[in-house]
């Protein structure tokens, strides 16, 4: 009994995850969410923003994992939209514009804000860490015109931002290295004020940012999400992902422990 | 020649652009952006060579009938139509096209249907199977056989619980009479900020440190595996 629990069949581990998933989202559970200090620190930072000022926001994530950092990019999108903070666009990442693109649209359109006056998309350019220093000295000898193909000079919000002294934060939203080549060459050379939102694999590696104040804040994959809607006070995917999370992560501390105690035992046995 | 120009010029740059990132004069100021541009232009060159390596690829698939050759097929048949379909070529200005409203571009309806309802899922969905293989190998792999893998093992099911809410609302509950309100979102929490961080940074610097001895390498033209051949 205790070697079948050991070398349980992987398919019925699958067939438990396929349930932990699938439960939970079909029938929605709302579970206290306690907002992180990270979490906390950035709304803190983009409720203190005045009216009219610039949030850059990097899109650097592609479909594969844009469970997590989307929620994040809408709540945060509708917190900037409700204070009047500007939103400017960009990518590193050739697969996020379109996503970048159907999401600023989509919450602007909820929440009145007009493109080219409240928000703008300057899309995606190839060069990675050449773009973040172009955009420093100056932002339209990278981007001369926006996705739409409209030059820079004649968008209204363009107007007075020419690079990143006109910038109060960059939000990099992302699923891989992107936010150590922002703090690299945006932070370090600029001193442009950047936050992150990341994908949970990836949160661990912003500890130490975080800690000498590279990052001004941290929305750590779902859990930043969820924690974010709370703040603003508007549930959204965050919320319900965090929610159906649970479980998942519920089912695997489960399992693992089954699966050491029935370590043990044999261990016992086989002393014995 | 074909290795020593390249040596050359790499010796010339690496050395340019170290010193200029010491110098404010604006001339040298003026050549780091100038280098800059060059790269930016230099960069989408890399995509025709991906192109070029992905249809020689699955081209030798299709020709020598290697194992599953007919999904280079797929391959070839997806690439070219969201390069037909994402770019505005000369195809909106034709009537046929025209007077059925469709048009092509990224911004195009089609192109936006295309990203929306296939690559997305498809992404999203090869990614999501992630989830069960990590079910499937924390449980064979999470034992505790040695001091080390038990520490570990203690550490992941911490942050894991304390990453999620269910496991502060588990804590509450059985801790509510206590002062200690939230506890596994606070162990974890320790863990991220101490162990966590302290290891990150050692991790950080060694990376660094290494960076910059390879790049000295590079530039000192003693490492040149990346001109290729022996």
């Amino acid at each position: 009994m205790l070697e079948k629990i050991m070398n349980m069949d992987r398919r019925i581990v699958f067939i438990l995850a396929g349930l932990a998933v699938v439960i939970p989202t079909l029938l929605p559970v709302s579970l206290p969410i306690t907002v992180s200090e990270p979490t906390q620190k950035l709304y803190d930072y983009i409720d203190a923003l005045e009216p009219g000022s610039t949030l850059m926001m990097a899109f650097d994530y592609g479909p594969s994992s844009l469970a997590e950092p989307e929620p994040m990019a809408e709540a945060v999108l509708k917190h900037c939209f409700d204070k009047k903070v500007k939103v400017v666009g960009v990518t590193l990442l050739i697969d996020a514009v379109t996503l970048a693109d159907q999401l600023m649209q989509k919450v602007a359109e909820e929440k009145g804000a007009v493109y080219g006056e409240d928000y703008v998309l300057l899309g995606y350019r190839p060069g990675g860490f050449q773009v973040i220093l172009g955009m420093g000295s100056e932002i339209a000898s990278i981007f001369d015109n926006d996705y739409a193909g409209k030059p820079l000079s004649e968008i209204p919000m363009m107007e007075n931002i020419t690079n990143y002294e006109q910038i109060s934060l960059l939000l990099d939203l992302a699923s891989g290295s992107t936010v150590e080549l922002w703090i690299t060459y945006a932070n370090a050379k600029y001193d442009l004020t950047i936050a992150a939102g990341v994908t949970g694999v990836i949160v661990s590696q912003m500890y130490p940012y975080l800690q000498t104040g590279q990052l001004v804040g941290l929305l750590p994959g779902f859990l930043g999400a969820a924690q974010y809607e709370k703040l603003i006070n508007s549930s959204g995917k965050g919320t319900a992902g965090i929610n159906t999370e649970s479980f998942v992560h519920l089912l695997i501390v489960g399992l693992v422990i089954i699966g050491n105690i029935a370590y043990f035992m044999t261990r016992q046995r086989g002393e014995s | 020649m074909k290795r020593q120009v390249p040596l050359v010029l790499c010796f010339l740059f690496g050395i340019v652009m170290i010193l200029t990132e010491f110098s404010p004069h604006s001339d040298s100021q003026e050549l780091y952006k100038e280098v800059g541009r060059w790269y930016l232009v230099i960069t989408p060159f890399a995509y025709v060579i991906g192109v070029m390596t992905l249809v020689q690829v699955h081209g030798t698939r299709i020709r020598r009938r290697a194992e599953y050759w007919q999904y280079s097929y797929v391959v070839f048949a997806g690439m070219i139509l969201m390069v037909v379909v994402g770019m505005p070529t000369f195809l909106n200005q034709t009537p046929f096209f025209q007077a059925r409203g469709i048009s092509f571009g990224l911004q195009s309806p089609v192109f936006e249907w295309l990203f929306e309802y296939v690559q997305v899922p498809m992404e999203a969905t090869t990614f999501s199977l992630l989830a069960f293989f990590i079910a499937s190998a924390a449980y064979r792999a999470f034992r505790a056989r040695t001091f080390e893998a038990t520490l570990l093992l203690i550490s992941a099911l911490i942050v894991m619980m304390g990453n999620v809410p269910i496991g502060d609302y588990i804590w509450n509950t059985v801790m509510g009479e206590t002062p200690w309100t939230d506890g596994t979102s606070w162990a974890r929490q320790w863990i991220l900020d101490n162990p966590n961080l302290a290891a990150r940074r050692g991790i950080i610097l060694g990376v660094a440190l290494g960076v910059i001895s390879q790049s000295i390498r590079i530039i000192l033209g003693i490492e040149r595996s990346y001109l290729g051949g022996d």
